[in-house]
């Protein structure tokens, strides 16, 4: 019966053809497996860094490593990292509702066992887990007091065991058989290349979004009502870097994924990873201040335009655009 | 004085045996709008296996959402917040009647048919006021407007008949828009939307959920053979803040919010865009988080379908049929497990409108 659908799915469905050819091989083999790796090996880097000693000043180095190598993938929302809630659980943010810092806080003083059984921590609430979680641990001053033996100090070590899991099945995941879902399509998710090739871009129109609207919206706020502790990964000073990082990784999706070259939108990643790099405010704590905050947004202006620009010459080129209902709702 | 309710009675009397019915137009299972290659408009009708049997052009982005139960008409309404909508002869392929939304009055978008066929109510806004009407239109009187009540709230959005095929459910979204200000919403703090229930004089009953989701807009309906209402929601907060989306109601009783776990809520993106119902099961889709939920009636998560740009859904003999923003058309089993129809260079809208 299997067989016979897939019969029908390589007859019934021809692929239509694009304008240009795209580049999903190349990006999935010189941009995406690479970059799952090297998330997979810095959060395996993390958990056994943690084994060996999991005191927060021990730990901040593995973990900026593995946030580092998250932001390789970050924009990567399909295929392993949408089943069983991976996504959320690795990156819990932003937290809108208060929900992380009370999960962890009621563990902690629960003295849950569960911490001690890592086959069951993926059980745990999406709120107490993940690089977020990590964070609160080791930059909180709620938190990171804790010592070696301490609970505190177990609850951070099956964090880090818990995503380098998940990282690991997330590559597993795109290693055999999502990888070969998106290169040579004609079947669930995706029908035919065009639809692999939409995928993709969709995944990078949406990153630039995100980057826009939640890492810069969220703290910029309104000029009456900025929120400097919306930005994402304050407490760690990371905020820029995570924006710095993830538009280098998707420039680097951007132009696998061209099949020639994508001048405007090579010019327009360099300008914004230019202007956020002359930032020199980690945490984006400018938002408040006027001169800063005209910085920061001039910025997510870089943003918008970059956005326009990637439509006008890959989207365009490539014949895939935003998603027909999902940007213009009912 | 002819009151509404003695017209109504007059026109069912007065009804002619329809010259044409649905089997002229090739007996279609599901109607659907879409965006074509080319960038232009059509309406489509599908039969229960995807294909196509007709095609007939649109003017413009727009609804297909409403067909008559007998005759081959399907009303399609401009985008929000048009002035006109357009009833169309599926079966010759041209215009039946152009809906013009009296002074004063725009569409929401949605419509449903009463009594057989005879009258077709639309949603629509009071301008001056905000406050929702329900427009009824008689539909073999070439559409002549010929009354309307209020539909007991802010921003009606779907409107569907329910099994008596004179009571309306109407769901109430609570947002307030106003045309000079096109789909900006005006009164995000104050929303209170509603699940009414409505006939020919008005209002019957009303359903509100909890104060603490007055930000979940009731946007969307599905009505089983037994008068169960699904309705599908979106919310006006965080998409992370991983509310429910989708509802039963049983008239007289409490409505039950259905959940597919935290982070499948979050993924949803606070957005359904339709819900439908087949048998046991209950559906909806966001094409924003990508996903379908199926649920049982009895409030279990039955299955989870990941697909690009999913939006329209209708039931199937065997679950469902979704349609997506690619061009696909999809048939789910009651587990959400997916077995592709059919596929085509077009872009489906919002919704798939089942017959029969």
């Amino acid at each position: 019966m299997r067989r016979l659908a897939a019969l029908c799915l390589a007859l019934c469905f021809t692929p239509v053809p694009s304008l240009v050819s795209a580049g999903v091989d190349e990006a999935v083999t010189d941009v995406i497996l690479p970059a799952q790796a090297r998330f997979a090996s810095e959060t395996a880097n993390l958990a056994a860094a943690a084994e060996a000693d999991c005191t927060p000043e021990t730990l901040k180095d593995p973990w900026n490593d593995a946030f580092d190598a998250w932001l390789g993938v970050a924009h990567l929302r399909l295929g392993p990292i949408e089943e069983e809630g991976r996504g959320l659980a690795i990156s819990f943010w932003p937290d809108t509702r208060g929900m992380m810092p009370r999960s962890l806080a009621g563990m902690i003083a629960d003295r849950d066992a569960i911490v001690d059984r890592p086959d069951e921590f993926g059980q745990v609430s999406v709120a107490a887990r993940g690089l977020f979680a990590l964070e609160q641990l080791l930059y909180e001053p709620d938190f990171s007091g804790y010592s070696s033996g301490s609970y505190t100090c177990r609850l951070a070590t099956a964090i880090a065991e818990d995503l380098a899991r998940m990282a690991g099945e997330i590559e597993a995941g795109w290693r055999d058989g999502f990888a070969a879902a998106l290169t040579d399509p004609g079947g669930s998710p995706y029908l035919t290349d065009r639809e692999a090739v939409q995928a993709l871009y969709t995944a990078l129109a949406t990153g630039l979004e995100y980057n826009q609207d939640q890492r810069l919206g969220r703290p910029l706020g309104t000029l009456d009502r900025p929120r400097p502790t919306r930005a994402e990964a304050w407490r760690s000073e990371r905020s820029v870097r995570n924006v710095i990082l993830s538009l280098t990784a998707l420039e680097d999706l951007a132009e696998a994924l061209a099949d020639t070259p994508i001048p405007e939108t090579t010019d327009a990643f360099g300008g914004a990873i230019a202007r956020a790099d002359a930032l020199d405010d980690p945490a984006l704590a400018g938002v408040e201040d006027p001169a800063g905050r005209f910085r920061i947004e001039a910025l997510q202006t870089d943003l918008g335009v970059l956005r326009r620009t990637l439509d006008t010459e890959l989207g365009t080129a490539l014949g895939v655009s935003a998603g027909f209902n999902s940007m213009d709702g009912d | 004085m002819t009151t509404r309710r003695t017209f109504m009675a007059s026109l069912l009397a007065a009804a002619a045996a329809p010259k044409l019915t649905w089997a002229e137009a090739g007996n279609p299972a599901y109607l659907g709008a879409a965006r074509e290659a080319d960038g232009g408009f059509a309406l489509f009708g599908l039969s229960a296996d995807g294909a196509d049997l007709f095609r007939i052009s649109l003017p413009g982005r727009g609804h297909a959402a409403a067909a008559h139960p007998v005759r081959p008409e399907a009303v399609a309404f401009a985008r929000r917040p048009g002035t006109f909508a357009l009833v169309i002869d599926c079966a010759r392929g041209r215009l039946a009647a152009r809906l013009e939304a009296p002074e004063g009055r725009h569409f929401y978008g949605h419509g449903a048919f009463l009594h057989g066929g005879e009258v077709l109510a639309t949603t629509e806004n009071h301008i001056e006021s905000g406050e929702g009407r329900i427009g009824f239109w008689a539909a073999s009187e070439g559409y002549a407007r010929i009354g309307e009540v209020a539909s007991g709230g802010i921003g009606p959005h779907e409107v569907r008949t329910m099994p008596d095929g004179r009571t309306l459910a109407v769901a109430n979204g609570g947002i307030l828009t106003r045309p000079e200000t096109g789909r900006d919403k005006l009164n995000i703090p104050q929303m209170a939307p509603n699940l009414a229930y409505a006939g020919e004089d008005g209002v019957l009953e009303t359903v509100s959920l909890d104060p603490d989701l007055h930000l979940d807009s009731i946007r969307h309906l599905a009505v089983s053979a037994e008068g169960r209402v699904a309705f599908a929601m979106q919310w006006q907060g965080e998409a992370m803040d991983g509310v429910p989306l989708l509802g039963l109601h049983f008239r007289g009783e409490a409505p039950q919010l259905l959940e597919a776990g935290f982070a499948e809520q979050v993924a949803m993106e606070g957005y359904a865009g339709s819900v439908a119902i087949s048998g046991e099961r209950v559906a909806i889709t966001s094409p924003r988080g990508g996903r379908v939920h199926v649920f049982g009636l009895n409030g279990e998560l039955a299955g989870i379908l990941r697909r690009s740009d999913v939006c329209g859904i209708a039931p199937a003999p065997a679950g469902f049929v979704a349609s997506d923003g690619l061009g696909g058309l999809l048939s789910l089993d009651t587990a959400a497990a997916v077995r592709p129809l059919a596929h085509a260079a077009r872009s489906w809208d919002n919704h798939l409108v089942a017959l029969g």
